[in-house]
């Protein structure tokens, strides 16, 4: 008991040394790694963002700690939540970052534990806003934010209004999220303030939307196969879809084509994205808690931002100049009136209807 | 029935296999309990309210979508798997027979994502096939192939065509060689003996074949949501979105069994038909 | 002189079409593969076609990947390999030696019998994949079963079975009862007989019932994304995880390998177990 205290002690001033000492490869030292020989489970996406938690989150922090990160990142969220469910009280994971609304419903199914707050000293820095959720299951890691993705051959200047989409132009080169994920939701929502309201008219929306039918070449089901349709100038654009996919591409946009904005008229989504730890996991706390601190690391979060563009929730998230200039990554203090953040409540109500509705309408 | 065979013995040599087979009927038995259950999420009650929910006309159609691709699928790949499995029991090199048996089997092997994405550059808006139509005038708007209801076609057709060609083999093999001769020394054209000899007895072992590439097309998930583009709403895709996101599993047993039971009646219809067919030609 | 189904020379307008058919099944089988190889061995980062250079860069970042211990963050490809192939092995073992009795119990028994087992054994390739996933998972969750690689192995079986009996069938239908009455007269026991007689002739149907069952086993993803857990995952699994984050030409070059490594295996069963009497 002593020892796991102590254990605890070093690691929390450990963590506000890391924020203070640049290279974490100085931290190598075995007397600074308190966490040696424990290991932790993480689950995480299977696509870009997920790859990108491997290499700046679990490779710095093993290096830092020492313990070893398991890592299984095979699944979009509402994949995690399903292997969650299955699995029930014997969870193989200690920690697994998600979107929102996996977090709201395993937390809603009692399936989460809530993180000690007091471990957690990074969520100082964190902007208050985005600290914790889903009734205190969820300690928030990153902003997921979409807007439309275009052709920059295709358009000269972004487009201005996701109106665009209905332009009789794009017949044939247009693409929507998927009904599965939340991007789709955004998109009714988006449909909706298009058409005066406040987004949540959604019989007006659904009708809208079903003169969209005939005009969509296919649904972003995978991104990588978007990437390649992009490239060889098969769409002009589609959303509501995350740049995150596109961090590579955006950069290159000569050899991508590919263009993304959130300055539109009817604004851009915001979705914090969560930490979330299993009831009854198999690791121990000490090294949960330290792994989720570090996730809110200002280096960190400013090396996620850099690598998959998602708004980092640190206020002091050390990036690049280029980054804090990116225009395809959101800074907290840019969120603003043109940011939508959904009520999720509202949102858990009407998933189901909606996500129906939208595969029903549209193919 | 010359070499008896005694009831204990059979029982023998068949326990193995239905020892192998039980946990999968235990499956099955869980996905039918389930799909009667009263919640969504677990099994609890009883209830047909899964059943009474799918029974809307967007499921009909999705119904009717499956068992047409299917349909068409399956015959398009028995049309090219009878010729290469003619192919493949007369070439003579043991080499080709192997490229061409490793070729067949290619489908099965590789990732059907990564399939999708060399189609995507062949035969997509911008892919080879458009870009080189248009180079030579012949369209000026790109042909859709992918993402609609040819995709997927081509994508079913292609991932069944080896399940079709190995049975359909084993078949050919099986073929009497006097039946053949006789027809040839008669003097029957190729066309006439394929009519009226080679198929009427390769029969029992392409309906076999069809109806195992037909139970396979309807259950198919990756290849509508791959090169469907999700545009074509199969019972598959149906199924797998009601697992996650929509986490309704009893609806999701309830369309299952429901496409179990389309693709059962089509299995009993076509072993009645081989029945039949195999007692006229013993006749 | 054997008649062919397929005349190599003459025959006209049949020859042709029996030709042009089995060469469009080709080309539908083999383009993709052929696209994607080509890019493989492309010299530039983006996808385009065709490549305007070539190069073994792709080829060298998978090795790269195979040999250097990298990190252990990710899941091992050395290791999902390795846990494949030996499902694949197990699977394909259980499933033929099941399944060759079975052959033989059906064809020499009871027809009615024959026609619901083989209908019982058709079951596993009806049902929907995804939904037979959530339900095994379910129930060895529920069951609180803690048994490794048989997590896999176990609902891999029922996938194969199908394939293999079919092929064990196929291969007994040509064998006929008098040539087993001719070893038994000469004094064989029956089990002797059909050791010694019925397997050697059913070798082809055999082989390629394991054929079947190692290739499915090998690459099969749906049922698996629902069974594997972090500690035993299978090479389809991790090969997911990366196709979705990027189709670069190195995952491209990574499908390739996959392709050979199912080659060398094909080619491996066919010479261990046929010697000359070979499927192909």
């Amino acid at each position: 008991m002593n020892i796991k205290y102590s254990r605890r002690a070093v690691l929390s001033t450990g963590a506000g040394l890391a924020a203070a000492v640049a290279t974490p490869s100085i931290l190598r030292a075995s007397s600074s790694q308190p966490l040696a020989g424990k290991e932790l489970r993480l689950l995480t996406w299977s696509d870009s963002t997920g790859a990108a938690v491997l290499d700046h989150i679990a490779k710095p922090f093993e290096a830092k700690t020492g313990a070893r990160v398991i890592a299984d990142r095979t699944g979009s969220t509402s994949e995690m939540v399903a292997k969650l469910r299955a699995a029930g009280d014997r969870p193989q994971y200690d920690v697994i970052t998600l979107a929102g609304v996996g977090a709201v419903e395993l937390g809603g199914d009692g399936l989460l534990a809530k993180p000690d707050l007091n471990l957690l000293p990074n969520l100082e820095q964190v902007d208050p806003r985005f600290r914790t959720g889903a009734d205190g299951y969820g300690i928030g890691y990153l902003l997921w934010t979409g807007g439309l993705i275009y052709n920059t051959k295709t358009f000269a200047e972004p487009p201005t209004s996701y109106a665009q989409m209905w332009d009789a132009s794009h017949q044939n080169r247009l693409f929507l999220p998927p009904s599965t994920w939340t991007d789709a939701l955004d998109t009714i929502f988006a449909t909706g303030k298009m058409l005066g309201g406040d987004g949540t008219n959604a019989d007006e929306a659904f009708a809208k939307l079903a003169e969209l039918r005939n005009s969509i070449l296919t649904f972003g089901e995978n991104p990588a196969q978007l990437s390649e349709l992009f490239r060889s100038d098969a769409l002009d654009l589609g959303g509501v879809y995350a740049p995150a996919f596109y961090a590579k591409e955006l950069m290159d946009p000569a050899n991508s084509n590919m263009g993304a904005t959130y300055d539109l008229d009817e604004g851009f989504f915001a979705d914090l994205m969560y930490t979330i730890v299993p009831k009854s996991k198999p690791g121990d706390d000490d090294v949960v808690h330290a792994f989720i601190d570090f996730t809110l690391d200002a280096e960190v979060q400013g090396m996620m931002a850099e690598a998959v563009l998602n708004g980092p929730i640190n206020q002091n998230a050390v990036m690049s100049e280029a980054a804090k200039a990116s225009p395809f990554i959101i800074k907290p203090e840019q969120m603003g009136e043109k940011t939508i953040v959904h009520d999720k409540t509202f949102i858990a109500d009407v998933r189901e209807t909606w996500i129906n509705r939208y595969n029903q309408t549209l193919s | 029935m010359s070499i008896g065979l005694s009831r204990k013995r059979a029982l023998a040599f068949s326990l193995p296999a239905l020892l192998a087979i039980t946990p999968f009927l235990g499956a099955c038995f869980y996905i039918f309990r389930f799909s009667i259950s009263a919640e969504t999420g677990t099994i609890q009650g009883f209830s047909i309210r899964p059943y009474l929910d799918l029974m809307t006309p967007f499921f009909g159609r999705s119904v009717w979508l499956t068992v047409k691709l299917a349909f068409i699928a399956t015959l398009i790949a028995m049309v090219l798997a009878v010729p290469l499995a003619f192919v493949l029991t007369s070439l003579r090199s043991p080499l080709a027979r192997r490229c061409l048996t490793v070729t067949i089997l290619l489908p099965l092997i590789l990732n059907l994502l990564v399939q999708a994405y060399g189609w995507i550059l062949l035969l997509g808006p911008s892919g080879v096939l458009n870009t080189t139509l248009r180079g030579l005038g012949i369209i000026d708007r790109p042909l859709f192939l992918l993402f609609n209801e040819t995709g997927v076609l081509l994508g079913l057709v292609q991932t069944s065509l080896p399940l079709a060609v190995f049975p359909i083999v084993s078949s050919v093999r099986g073929l009497s060689q006097e039946h053949l001769e006789a027809a040839s020394s008669l003097g029957a054209s190729q066309w006439q003996t394929l009519r009226d000899i080679t198929l009427p007895l390769l029969r029992p072992g392409l309906l076999g074949a069809a109806s195992i590439v037909f139970a396979f097309n309807a259950s198919a998930f990756a290849v509508p949501l791959l090169l469907g583009g999700r545009r074509v709403q199969m019972l598959g895709v149906a199924i797998r979105d009601m697992i996650s996101p929509l986490f309704n599993w009893s609806g999701a047993a309830a369309a299952g069994m429901i496409l179990i039971g389309i693709t059962l009646f089509v299995l009993v219809f076509t072993s009645w038909l081989v029945r039949i067919t195999s007692r006229n030609v013993r006749d | 002189m054997r008649v062919g189904l397929f005349p190599n020379e003459g025959g006209g307008s049949y020859r042709f079409v029996i030709m042009a058919l089995a060469a469009i099944g080709v080309l539908i089988s083999s383009l993709p593969v052929i696209i994607v190889t080509i890019m493989s061995f492309s010299a530039s980062d983006n996808t385009g076609f065709p490549p305007q250079a070539l190069s073994l860069r792709w080829y060298q970042e998978v090795i790269a990947l195979f040999t250097q211990a990298d990190g252990s963050s990710a899941q091992s490809v050395v290791d999902a390999t390795l846990t494949s192939l030996l499902v694949a092995v197990i699977v394909m073992s259980i499933s033929t030696l099941v399944c060759i009795p079975l052959a033989y119990a059906l064809t020499r028994g009871d027809r009615r019998i024959r026609t619901g087992m083989e209908l019982l054994f058709t079951l596993p390739l009806v049902f929907p994949l995804v939904i037979l996933g959530i339900a095994f998972l379910l129930i060895a969750e529920s069951l609180r079963l803690d048994i490794g690689i048989w997590r896999i192995v176990i609902p891999h079986i029922a996938l194969v079975l199908p394939f293999v009996l079919r092929n064990c069938l196929g291969a007994m239908s040509g064998i006929h009862p008098e040539i087993e009455e001719a070893a038994i007269s000469l004094g064989a026991s029956p089990l002797r007989a059909i050791w010694d007689v019925v397997i050697p002739l059913m070798k082809a149907g055999i082989l390629a019932g394991l054929i079947f069952a190692l290739i499915i086993s090998f690459n099969e993803f749906t049922i698996t994304f629902f069974m594997y857990t972090i500690d035993v995952s299978t090479l389809p699994i991790w090969m997911y995880s990366r196709t979705v984050s990027s189709l670069d030409p190195s995952t491209l070059a990574l499908s390739v390998f996959i392709i050979f490594a199912d080659i060398v295996l094909i080619v491996l069963v066919d010479k261990l177990i046929a010697g000359r009497a070979s499927l192909f």
